[in-house]
């Protein structure tokens, strides 16, 4: 029995602090044994106690489900488009070396606000340009870049698509998507005139 | 009386650096006063700038012109100092300089370029500093410091004094030296390399580079790393430990304090979870393909 002094004595600072495991002041599957031997007798009885576990398992799939589902919802529907709707599908003088590896997803997940599709073409159509004007050894830098980003997205999404609840998948798609933005939004921002450059 | 003959003074030496230099001319040499704290613009579009802190309370310009370029214009104004290599109207051509500037050493820094490559010294305000193809060297204090380029290396030096550091190139390499404090760095397919000295917060990413952070933690520190197909390597010691959490979906996980990774219960992938020493610090690491491998000993 854990001394009620002792625990406000105690002071925990980190979970590396807490004990890996608690013994029981004596063995508790006798007693365990017993109750499970007085089940049938319970049922009998028409005791509640069987079935809460059981809903509680129906509300924990119902909440992962709604997780998952509100995680797929915002990776498709908020963050920035496929490799196939604006890099490629916007852009018909694309450098080869940007190509983009077959997707597994519908390109229509990506592009269902018209708004992020005319500001994401917009942002394409500069950073054509700027590319274009950039010396070929630079310019294929940069389309080296953005080609390993749209592999790394098509490889994510792949992935996605053999598990898709997987969480790690899920933040790296989105570091991805943000790495995108932020190349599109620098080489932007450094062909803007009015910085002089 | 003294102070209105410091501004006329200033006045008169502003106007005296805005005139532009000739189109023909070779160097251009420049001394305009300035503000112990003030604000330096340059901008320069290709050669090279290289800008150093002084103890004087000016700043001295001297370039040697391409010959595309129409000169360089200097003006000076209750603490903002501005210099620019001025450009050739006519398109197609892109006039450059190889810049030196000497500003005081506490100035706020602020550098655009191109092509030209970029390098400092001594400078211990806040420093901004922009290239899109050019590559950036920077000496770091104690102040908050932003490199930006788009096909350029960054190579920072620093003297574990901890500063806000922010570090990010599109298709260049980055490498830190002796970097404290908060530190962000990324890259997409460029490698990134640092040596930590009592960094205190630490987010480095990558797409398909690799990465290796080498040093120490201060107490309590945070560090985050992750990379799509890039290996991850980080040799890093923490006073107090730190707890870590290391998940890849295909690639290994190892380490050098003979824990076993763990396969994901449901689906595929590996982690790695535990404590080291007391683990007052937190440091995760996530890839998708790339391998990585965490050590707490430097």
């Amino acid at each position: 029995m854990t001394n009620p002094a002792d625990t406000d004595a105690r002071k925990v600072t980190s979970l590396g602090s807490l004990p890996q495991s608690i013994e029981p002041p004596h063995d508790l599957w006798p007693g365990i044994e017993a109750q499970l031997g007085d089940v049938p007798a319970a049922r009998d009885g028409a005791l509640p106690t069987p079935r809460r576990p059981l809903r509680m398992r129906w509300l924990a799939a119902a909440a992962m489900v709604a997780c998952v589902a509100t995680g797929v919802w915002i990776g498709r529907s908020l963050l920035p488009g496929t490799p196939g709707s604006g890099m490629v599908a916007h852009n018909e003088q694309r450098p080869p070396a940007a190509a983009s590896p077959p997707n597994t997803v519908p390109h229509e997940v990506y592009v269902s606000d018209p708004r992020y599709q005319e500001q994401r073409a917009a942002l394409v159509r500069e950073l054509q340009a700027r590319l274009a004007a950039l010396p070929q050894p630079e310019r294929d830098k940069v389309s080296a870049s953005l080609a390993s980003i749209e592999k790394a997205k098509a490889d994510l999404e792949q992935a996605l698509g053999r598990d898709p609840s997987n969480a790690l998948l899920q933040e790296l798609l989105v570091n991805t998507y943000q790495d995108e933005m932020r190349v599109l939004t620098d080489v932007h921002e450094a062909s803007d005139p009015g910085r002089g450059i | 009386m003294r102070i209105g003959l410091c501004l006329a003074g200033a006045l008169v030496l502003s106007l005296a650096g805005t005139a532009a230099s000739a189109a023909n001319d070779q160097t251009f040499d420049r001394q305009v006063p300035a503000q112990p704290h003030g604000v330096v613009e340059i901008s320069n579009v290709s050669g090279s700038i290289e800008v150093s802190g002084w103890d004087r309370t000016e700043v001295s310009v001297h370039a040697e012109l391409a010959g595309g370029s129409e000169g360089v214009e200097v003006s000076s104004e209750s603490g903002h100092t501005s210099i620019k290599v001025k450009q050739p109207h006519s398109f197609g051509h892109s006039g450059g300089a190889r810049l030196q500037v000497k500003i005081p050493k506490d100035s706020e820094l602020d550098v655009s370029a191109v092509s030209a490559d970029v390098r400092t010294t001594g400078v211990l305000g806040v420093q901004r500093l922009n290239a899109v193809s050019g590559d950036i060297t920077a000496e770091i204090a104690a102040a908050d410091v932003e490199l930006k380029t788009v096909s350029g290396n960054l190579q920072i030096k620093g003297h574990g004094q901890p500063a806000r550091l922010r570090a990010s190139t599109v298709s260049g390499d980055v490498h830190l030296e002796h970097v404290g404090g908060d530190i962000e760095a990324g890259t997409v397919n460029g490698s990134l390399i640092a040596s930590l000295d009592g960094a205190r917060s630490v987010r480095a990413h990558t797409t398909s580079g690799d990465l290796r952070l080498d040093g120490t933690l201060a107490r309590g520190a945070t560090l985050e790393a992750s990379s799509i197909s890039g290996d991850l390597n980080v040799h890093a010691s923490a006073e107090g430990g730190f707890e870590y959490e290391v998940s890849s979906f295909s690639g290994d996980i190892s380490d050098c304090f003979n824990a076993t990774p763990e396969h994901t219960k449901y689906g595929p992938g590996t982690h790695l979870n535990g404590t080291r020493g007391d683990g007052a610090g937190h440091v995760r690491l996530k890839t998708m393909s790339g391998d990585v491998q965490l050590c707490d000993r430097h």
